[in-house]
């Protein structure tokens, strides 16, 4: 069923490197930027999404930091991890918390702090998001990896190659050039894109998300406000890649996008505008056809024409994308739907003419978690 | 050395045993050996690895089709490999199966 839930705030700090503040500085931030945007409603819970803080940062009790730092009073809290689905997660137990009748306003927030470790010690605590007791985490395989070899199959059976990957990464970082929150806002080129260094063939370093610090944040009640949660879905799937019926196939995004259009009573064709968790630019290509927007192992047809960009039909990562807009892990499923706000409320970067539904999709692991949440302008 | 096992129920057969068949929710899900050989379904260069894998890089990792089943392996390799290669387990170390083309 749909939800009676509706969005009243939003927050969010600058992606990107904040070498001089803390986890809970930009937390805190993010957190007040969306309850002063909602009005300074009294808040009944915190729902935090958050993946590496304790592994990276020596930082848990998140939740708890934020109702006594934000001074809310002695509200029930939680953080929640999903992996990169940490925030999109934290968002639906919110909703769910408001379905029930326990509360009627929550505060959600999103935070993760990466860039002061190095990349080998990044990789080895995301790979926590692995199972680290299989065969396949002892060969050494790591998240771009196996994004690397579902390219490599998907090359092998469609007609597309690196360049379309490359129009992937370019578009979102089109998009992310008119984002002011993005992490970067340097003009590249298909050239430069596949020339770069590789990560995991065929993967290059354009082609993966980067490593961010960053916060966002909502405020979510069941009193009305011009934002309606259509539908919140969440699904777990495959959680070792050798596991997979079809490596390409995603089944945890395709599941919870089926799930989100039977609650919000719609379909693919109904969308305005998409957030989708391109935390590798072969997962925004699978991710499309897996939400029905476009036919399976067409994906990259449609990259070809332009149609998932701003001005295309279907414009896929307004707001750059977690491959440009950054990917701080925790806040990633929350500042999509930040985005989605401002595309509803028509004041986004990249503004959708009259948008009026939007689609997060939000992936943790290799497809271990896909949230879906659908967004209505009332 | 050991061999590879297989475990199926309802059609599917995979490498990961499970508790209960996800399909009919059978709680005795049959088990059997499988060769060594296979193919090269797909694979990646590895350039950046965990910090624990950092001594090894550049490696493979590979999804080897294996024969006689419909199961796939995750494995990691040395050699330079194409989808559809044919190649074998050539052992199992620290947990990992290290397979070699043929
Ligand atoms: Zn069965």
């Amino acid at each position: 069923m749909t939800t009676n839930t509706y969005i009243h705030g939003i927050g969010m700090t600058k992606f990107g490197t904040h070498e001089d503040r803390t986890l809970k500085d930009l937390l805190l931030d993010a957190s007040r930027q969306a309850l002063e945007d909602a009005g300074r409603p009294k808040v009944d819970a915190v729902f935090v999404g958050n993946f590496l803080a304790g592994s990276m940062s020596n930082q848990e009790i998140l939740g708890a930091i934020v109702a006594n730092d934000l001074g809310l009073g002695f509200v029930p809290t939680a953080k929640v991890e999903g992996a990169c689905a940490s925030g999109g997660i934290a968002l639906r137990q919110a909703v769910l918390a408001v379905m029930s009748g326990e509360h009627d306003t929550v505060l959600v927030a999103g935070v993760e702090k990466m860039k002061h470790a190095k990349t080998a010690e990044v990789t080895q605590a995301i790979n926590a998001a692995m199972d680290t007791d299989s065969s396949e985490k002892s060969a050494g395989l790591t998240f771009p990896g196996f994004f690397g070899v579902l390219a490599n199959r998907y090359f092998h059976e469609t007609g597309a190659s690196k360049k379309h990957l490359a129009m992937v990464a370019l578009k979102n970082r089109e998009n992310a050039m008119n984002n002011p929150l993005a992490q970067f806002s340097k003009a590249t080129s298909l050239e430069e894109i596949m020339n770069a260094r590789m990560i995991t063939e065929p993967l290059g370093l354009f082609d993966c998300s980067p490593m961010t610090d960053g916060a966002a944040a909502l405020v979510i009640s069941r009193k009305p406000s011009g934002i309606h949660i259509k539908a919140s879905s969440l699904v777990s799937g495959p959680t070792q890649m050798q596991d997979a019926s079809d490596l390409l196939s995603i089944p945890a995004i395709g599941e919870s996008g089926r799930r989100a259009y039977e609650k919000a009573g719609l379909g693919p064709e109904d969308i305005d505008v998409v957030e989708i968790h391109d935390c590798f630019s072969m997962t925004e290509m699978i991710a499309i056809e897996e939400l029905g927007f476009f036919p399976r192992l067409e994906g990259w047809k449609a990259v070809e024409k332009g149609l998932t960009k701003a001005n295309g039909e279907k414009p896929v990562n307004t707001s750059g994308g977690l491959l440009s807009r950054g990917h701080p892990i925790g806040a990633t499923g929350v500042a999509q739907i930040y985005q989605l706000v401002r595309q509803l409320r028509g004041d986004a970067a990249n503004q959708v003419e009259g948008a009026r539904i939007a689609l997060a999709q939000n992936l943790g692991g290799t497809g271990s978690y896909s949230a879906v949440h659908i967004l209505e302008r009332v | 050395m050991k061999k590879l096992k297989v475990y199926s129920c309802c059609g599917h057969d995979t490498v990961v045993k499970r508790v209960y068949c996800p399909s009919c929710g059978a709680n005795e899900i049959s088990e059997r050996e499988v060769e060594d050989k296979g193919s090269i379904y797909s694979f990646t260069k590895i350039h950046v690895p965990p910090s624990e894998f950092a001594h090894l890089a550049p490696y493979y990792v590979a999804l080897v089709q294996l024969d006689g089943t419909s199961a796939k392996v995750t494995a990691r390799m040395t050699e330079d490999i194409a989808i559809g290669d044919q190649v074998e387990l050539d052992k199992v170390e620290d947990g990992a199966y290290l397979y070699k083309s043929v």
